[in-house]
């Protein structure tokens, strides 16, 4: 059973990495926070007495559930908005948003040129993976950024291995191309790393 | 179909990425390359989230020791009654959709019940005046009976 200290300690580690996979998905910081906050409720509430190493996995299923209970509300209030506003003969002010539209330079004067490049290329990265479907990037998100192997990224997402390994080859070429498109035709690897 | 989309189906099966310089690189690298950036990048949050994740968090934890205490004395004091009671009460106040059908479930279920006891009252005491009558049942079934009863009587 995890102890007050190992689950303030787990969600700490995890708070803010979920917060920001989060916000990639659902393209709201408020909504995402509150699905953070809901996930880690529902962990404490109903896991809690799990061990700490069960507790990474039990997270990441309770927070694509949540997300997926946030997105089944959302095409609710979307529908009811559609019909009440087909009614009500209103404009439609909301303009779809390009995530590669502007592509903001942080101002740091005191880094040098690698350091502005590799900050516009995590901006390119964190932008692909806003446009990636939402399984490739649930896949991509489970399987390299949380780090679980095939057959935990399957249990998670409720699929087949094979269709994770194809997920996640989709979405890693799909970024490596808006990298590419974008310039970035080294994807701003950088190689010795790569040899480690 | 794109340049890039064509690119992108032709090594798809390879599992591998071309570099510009014809430099090879598994998938796996890559998608870890990007998500050690993603991950570098995630540390840093505005104060504003960071300070709501930490306030959610404390709380989670504040209820996480308040419900190992009351574990704890649930289980000193023995008290089941309560443990049930607590419990009973969180599952109603998450799941009201299921709460509510089982209420209606209740009420429906009590409402036949009730039904087929009436119906049931109602054979016996017709059962009952059926036996104690000096007419055989017969004649209650036949049409014809009350007419001819009023007829003969006349």
């Amino acid at each position: 059973m995890a102890t007050n200290k190992e689950l303030s300690d787990f969600l700490e580690s995890v708070e803010r990495r979920a917060f920001k996979q989060t916000a990639y998905a659902v393209r709201d910081d408020h909504a995402a926070l509150d699905i953070v906050q809901d996930a880690m409720m529902k962990l404490a509430e109903k896991y809690g007495d799990k061990p700490v190493e069960e507790l990474p996995m039990l997270f990441q299923r309770i927070l694509q559930n949540t997300m997926r209970d946030f997105w089944r509300r959302q095409k609710v209030r979307n529908l009811w908005t559609t019909l009440l506003s087909s009614f009500g003969g209103g404009h439609d002010g909301e303009e779809e948003r390009d995530p590669l539209e502007t592509i903001d330079i942080e101002d740091d004067s005191e880094e040098p040129s690698a350091r502005l490049e590799r900050s516009q290329t995590i901006k390119l990265i964190e932008r692909a993976l806003e446009k990636l479907p939402r399984r490739q990037r649930e896949a991509f998100v489970l399987r390299y950024w949380e780090e679980m192997d095939v057959a935990e990224t399957a249990s998670i997402m409720g699929c087949s291995q094979g269709s994770v390994k194809t997920h996640c080859s989709r979405a890693v070429h799909a970024m490596a191309a808006e990298l590419k498109m974008h310039g970035l035709e080294g994807l701003g690897l950088d190689k010795t790393s790569l040899s480690n | 179909m794109s340049i890039n989309e064509h690119n992108m189906k032709n090594s798809l099966d390879e599992n591998v990425l071309k570099l510009a310089d014809g430099c090879q690189v598994s998938e796996e690298q890559v998608g870890r390359y990007m998500s050690g950036l993603l991950n570098e990048r995630a540390q840093y949050v505005h104060a504003d989230v960071a300070q709501r994740l930490s306030f959610a968090r404390n709380s989670v934890v504040a209820q996480h020791a308040s419900q190992q205490t009351q574990a704890h004395s649930i289980h000193q004091s023995g008290n089941v009654l309560q443990w049930l009671g607590d419990h009973a009460g969180q599952y109603f106040g998450q799941h009201r959709v299921m709460s509510v059908a089982m209420v209606a479930g209740v009420m429906l279920l009590t409402f036949f019940t009730v039904q087929q006891f009436e119906f049931n009252r109602n054979l016996e005491s017709s059962d009952a005046f059926l036996l104690a009558s000096e007419l055989p049942p017969e004649a209650y079934a036949d049409k014809g009976f009350d007419t001819w009863l009023v007829s003969k009587r006349d």
